[in-house]
């Protein structure tokens, strides 16, 4: 019982949270945006991708990009190897000669070094682009992104990322939750609460961007740390729903952990670090008021919740198999009264989990419908529900460690 | 500036009404539970109607055996089949309501003196008639810390009743507030350690191993079982 107590503030914030995205969806800024046309009006437009060891999707990157609904003459590609050591560079020199595309090959430098050295490169183009080498757009995309920019103040637009063709358990899973993160995005960025601009096809106002000085390493989370910095200038930050990204997934779960902790200890070390003059200060509006300190508190409540969960889970199991141990298994299995609703383990926490749920689950179904991903989502919700809840705790633990350590990882 | 104030008093009003949903949504969950666990109770009263009217059948047995020809007495069922789970309800609304709620006490102590007085009964059939039941009385306790094997010990029964419906287990928390209990305590002379048991008479204390547990009881008393049944239960109540 006292264990379980300490779940209750929890609780209470992660239904709060549902609840909220719930009533900022229907507000009228969000309600705003999602009525947006695609952009008529043609900027120029540069989109990178930088690129390391990355053979195998390269070339489905690049040949979705051509594919893109936007005037040739607008929309450079600059193509960035940053000192790839397979069959990369090969992959990519067999698009030199196609007016639309430069190539560029140097030594490897981290991510947030060849985003800068593609921007130097994008002279002409108003907006540039980043697309990951892993990720493909729909011919669309483009257009959606850049009617979002309208306001001048707008810096940087983010896209709507799913799985691409997500076909294993482990992909469908994180599909669910990418989609989860479609509706997170739109919602939050009708409030510009955004604090990250992801690799997949987010675009920035190039003189923005040279203005705050580039991309920076940023705890090797250099697209999240650009969204903080670009806030902290004062700068808005949007979101197009309907600017579907593919992007690959970690195809194991070790893969997945150890994105995941890069992922959480960039944001823990950018915001504690370098960005927590933002926690808490109504300057920042949603994000320093809402967005940085529940990032912060499901950090740790993911922790405690997974730590009460495995506790009363394992003594549970422990319990019972002390209790039949020495008895015959064909009498500890069957059950000997009845079903009636009498013995259902209704408490609190089990009604309050059902109530998380089905605002997930609603909160998916509203990412789907809103970016018109067409993938099947029934699976991967189901997966979602029975799985991530056990596998999250894993990288927010190891990103705590590293935290707490000052640990180091490689990105890969 | 004024984009920012535009957007802060946006986020006010909706932390604002997902507070006030939140607080509705959790306030209904907390009403439901309490609905629900009064809905338990309900069930409950309804047993402890079925008790009474059980306690006045068993009575009526008694006044019955001074004249009754034994073959009419000795196979009845003293305890009705509807009390038999009584035991696994209550220790539900035990867990869900708290040891210490007045009426799941009240039932324990009604059902408590249901037991006695059927264990009584028992006792005067078995000199009257010539019949030899197997019965345990089991005592047990609910304070923490207190008796480490008294669930093994309550699934042991439940599984040699299960094996053998002859069986007849009375079971009795021991540190429950009733004269009745007090005084079956006294006369079995049954010390405060746990779990303890009188099996047909013999007091012992403690459970290791459902093998040794067996040895406790009548030679073949589990190798054959007969179709009757009693509704005596060796779960906690």
């Amino acid at each position: 019982m006292t264990l379980t107590v300490l779940t209750y503030p929890f609780i209470f914030i992660a239904v709060f949270f549902e609840v909220f995205l719930l009533v900022t969806f229907l507000s009228e800024p969000a309600r705003e945006r999602r009525s947006r046309s695609r952009a008529t009006h043609t900027p120029a437009v540069a989109i990178i991708v930088p690129c390391w060891n990355e053979e195998n999707t390269i070339q489905g990157t690049v040949d979705s990009l051509l594919a893109l609904d936007y005037p040739k003459d607008k929309l450079q590609i600059v193509l960035v190897d940053d000192g790839s050591t397979d069959n990369t560079a090969a992959v990519m020199d067999s698009y030199i000669g196609d007016p639309q595309i430069t190539v560029i090959h140097k030594e490897n430098g981290g991510k947030h070094t060849a985003m800068n050295l593609g921007i130097e490169k994008a002279a002409t183009a108003e907006f540039v682009g980043c697309l990951d080498a892993d990720s493909y757009v729909a011919p669309d995309a483009l257009r959606e992104i850049i009617a979002y920019f309208d306001d001048p103040k707008v810096a940087a637009v983010t896209a709507a990322m799913s799985v691409w063709d997500p076909k294993t358990w482990l992909e469908r899973m994180q599909n669910a939750d990418y989609i989860h993160g479609i509706t997170l995005r739109h919602v939050i960025s009708s409030l510009n609460g955004l604090y990250v601009t992801p690799g997949p096809f987010s675009f920035y106002r190039r003189d923005i961007i040279l203005d705050v000085g580039g991309f920076q390493e940023g705890y090797k989370t250099e697209d999240l740390e650009m969204a903080l910095r670009l806030q902290n200038a004062g700068y808005i930050l949007e979101n197009a729903p309907r600017a579907r990204v593919y992007t690959k997934t970690p195809r194991s779960v070790r893969a997945l952990v150890k994105q995941r902790t890069r992922w959480t200890t960039g944001f823990l070390r950018n915001a504690l670090y370098d960005y927590r003059h933002m926690i808490g200060s109504p300057k920042y509006g949603t994000l320093g008021l809402l967005m940085l300190p529940l990032g912060l508190i499901a950090n740790v409540s993911g922790i405690i919740m997974f730590g009460v969960l495995i506790w009363k889970l394992g003594s549970s199991i422990w319990d019972k198999i002390a209790l039949i141990s020495g008895f015959p298994l064909s009498y500890s299995l069957v059950p000997h009264h009845g079903f009636s609703w009498f013995f259902l383990p209704i408490s609190f926490v089990t009604l309050a989990a059902v109530i998380m749920l089905v605002g997930a689950v609603t909160t998916m179904l509203i990412g789907k419908h809103i970016s018109k991903t067409p993938s099947d989502l029934f699976v991967g919700i189901v997966l979602y529900l029975i799985f991530y809840g056990f596998i999250a705790p894993l990288w927010l633990i190891r990103s705590m460690y590293d935290l707490l350590t000052g640990a180091r990882r490689a990105w890969r | 500036m004024r984009y920012i104030l535009y957007m802060n008093s946006l986020l006010g009003r909706n932390v604002l009404i997902s507070l006030i949903i939140t607080a509705l949504l959790i306030g209904t969950v907390v009403y439901a539970i309490n609905y629900l666990n009064a809905q338990r109770v309900q069930q409950l009263s309804d047993l402890q109607t079925q008790l009474a009217t059980d306690t006045l059948s068993v009575e009526t047995q008694f006044a019955l055996l001074e004249s009754a020809p034994c073959e009419d007495l000795a196979d009845g069922n003293i305890v009705s089949q509807e009390v038999s789970d009584l035991g696994d309800r209550l220790s539900v609304a035990e867990s869900q309501l708290g040891t210490t709620n007045k009426q799941v006490i009240q039932l324990k102590q009604q059902y408590t003196l249901l037991q006695i007085r059927d264990y009584i009964l028992t006792q005067r059939l078995a000199q009257t008639c010539g019949i030899k039941p197997t019965v345990v009385l089991y005592f047990y306790s609910n304070t923490p810390g207190s008796c480490a094997d008294c669930d093994r010990a309550s699934y042991a029964l439940s599984y040699l009743h299960n094996l053998n419906p002859d069986l007849r287990v009375y079971s009795f928390d021991y540190n429950l507030d009733l004269g009745a209990l007090d005084t079956l305590k006294a006369v079995e002379k049954i010390q405060p350690k746990f779990p303890a048991f009188v099996i047909n008479g013999k007091r012992s204390y403690g459970f290791t191993t459902l093998d040794d547990f067996e040895t406790l009881f009548p030679k073949n008393f589990f190798a054959t079982s007969t179709a009757s049944t009693t509704a005596t239960s060796s779960k906690k109540k």
